[in-house]
């Protein structure tokens, strides 16, 4: 039974080609070309390169029967997939940070947030009984507290090099990220011993990483 | 559904009624009676007495008193809601339908053809075998590639009411097996600084998300993880193993899978979903609803199962 896996372009996509290359899985992917799909005949399977975040999207219809992608994607997207493994790559922050010192928490005061992450944000204040504001950006958040448009940002972390280069600093830390593999529920169903099976293989590269 | 031409609308038209009456004559012929399911419910009268339904999604209309009417969202509640307020002592149903339920789905008003069964009154396993045997019946003469996948929601509950959580917990951790998040459950179950019950049962619950697969693969899976198994627990597995054994006879497209939630909140032990491969949205869902009859006043015992008209003519379309 074929089977297909849905790659994000970039860093997270090259590690888990080179997880995958390492157990003798994919050696025909090759980054550099042009192409955006490949095969491995001898295990049938397929890749698809992908923008990271189109790889639920190809997931949740079925077009891939599974994936890896980030937590923030999964979150924000509310998509219904599995998520089958939690690897130990990817591994950033999901914060709030703004001008160092400003106090998020005010119940006298519509809070604006500009963000990439819009549904994730919305969820959050709501449990934290905060009334906001959204701002939906696409890049370049952290210049948004700076040039007055909104209070804080809600941005994914790693180093904090950009936020400390602007001005901001980190005021709370929402969630840990990570990748995960994710699969199409019905393909799950179908091709569980096969998915078992790649998922083991990059259980044991990814756990190098833990 | 939106067609190109005349043409190819006609002739959608055609198998639509041939693929319908096909599955009516197999159903007529084994007994069941026909009813026609209302397309008007009362809003408030609905959504009080089945709550999983989303109230936004609702298709709303008033009549001329200003009462708001929905166009029904689910059949089964619609036919319950009909037949069992007049329930007598006596009475068994054997029912099928052909209808249409509505939705708004973010983008306009979703339409789906739906046929179904319902057996109000019968209780018992022979009953639950004999609803997915006809299940399976129907599902098999239009394709070889399906997958039944058959369920009983007693075994999680069972582990869930040992493991005496709030409802809070409860919700977090149906959330975590609805996704099989299993690190996901694993470091929630790890953050709760106390549990009011034996860490036996929380193990148990750990470890529900590898009873899937095979009954086989499952019933050796919970003799290797030694894990806590109820009275209760016992009966589902060995009514699971009798069913298998009687379904088997007809099908080998059988899987199982103890941890899954049902996003129908009336399903009330056992469940089953039929898919097709290639086909991303189950074909065919099923199962027993006895407590939900509970809110009338009386349990009656009843099982169903409706199939996707919609999306079996693509099917039958491609094997044709």
């Amino acid at each position: 039974m074929s089977l297909s896996i849905a790659i994000p372009k970039g860093r997270l996509g090259e590690q888990t080609i080179s997880m995958l290359q390492n157990a003798g899985i994919g050696k025909t992917i090759d980054e550099k070309s042009r192409k955006l799909v490949f095969e491995d005949k001898n295990k049938d399977i397929k890749f698809l390169l992908l923008k990271n975040s189109d790889v639920i999207t190809y997931v949740e219809n079925g077009i891939a029967d599974i994936g890896i992608s980030g937590k923030d994607m999964i979150m924000e997207q509310g998509a219904d997939i599995y998520e089958l493994y939690k690897m130990n790559i990817g591994k950033c922050k999901m914060s709030i940070a703004g001008i160092k010192g400003k106090k998020i928490f005010n119940e006298n005061e519509v809070l604006k947030v500009a963000t990439k992450f819009t549904e994730t944000a919305k969820k959050y204040f709501l449990n934290k009984n905060q009334k906001i504001k959204i701002i939906k950006l696409n890049g370049s958040i952290e210049l948004a507290p700076i040039l007055g448009l909104s209070d804080v940002i809600v941005d994914i972390v790693e180093t904090g090099n950009t936020l400390k280069a602007n001005g901001l600093e980190v005021l709370e830390d929402m969630y840990n990220i990570n990748a995960v593999v994710i699969s199409n529920m019905i393909s799950y169903k179908f091709k569980r011993e096969k998915i078992k099976e790649i998922i083991n293989i990059i259980r044991q590269e990814d756990l190098k990483f833990a | 559904m939106k067609f190109l031409n005349i043409e190819e609308e006609i002739s959608f038209s055609e198998k639509m009624f041939v693929l319908r009456k096909e599955i009516e004559d197999l159903l007529f012929n084994k007994g069941y009676i026909f009813v026609e399911p209302s397309i008007f419910e009362k809003y408030d009268e609905f959504t009080s007495i089945n709550t999983r339904i989303n109230n936004k999604s609702t298709v709303k209309v008033l009549d001329n008193s200003g009462e708001i009417l929905i166009l029904s969202p689910d059949i089964t509640t619609g036919i319950v809601n009909k037949f069992v307020p007049r329930w007598q002592n006596d009475t068994n149903l054997k029912l099928f339908y052909y209808g249409k339920t509505y939705k708004h789905n973010g983008v306009g008003i979703r339409e789906n053809r739906e046929i179904g069964v319902e057996l109000i009154g019968y209780r018992g396993r022979k009953t639950d075998e004999d609803t997915i045997k006809n299940a399976v019946e129907i599902l098999s003469k239009y394709t070889n590639d399906y997958l039944i996948e058959i369920n009983n929601n007693k075994y999680l509950k069972e582990i869930l009411l040992l493991c005496n959580l709030s409802k809070k917990e409860n919700n977090e951790i149906l959330n975590f097996l609805y996704y099989k998040n299993k690190e996901g459950l694993r470091e929630y179950l790890n953050n709760i600084k106390s549990f009011k019950c034996n860490v036996n049962y929380i193990n148990t619950l750990e470890n529900i998300l590898e009873l899937e697969g095979d009954l086989e693969y499952i019933l050796n899976k919970i003799e290797l993880l030694s894990v806590y198994k109820s009275e209760v627990m016992d009966k589902v597995l060995n009514e699971l193993k009798v069913i298998d054994k009687e379904i088997k006879k007809i099908t080998k497209n059988v899987t199982y899978d103890l941890s899954m939630v049902s996003e129908l909140n009336y399903y009330d032990g056992i469940f089953f979903k039929g898919f097709v491969m290639g086909y991303n949205t189950p074909i065919m869902s099923g199962g027993r609803y006895d407590s939900f009859t509970t809110q009338y006043g009386k349990e009656i015992p009843a099982i169903g199962f409706t199939i996707e008209l919609d999306e079996l003519i693509k099917i039958y379309n491609k094997e044709k």
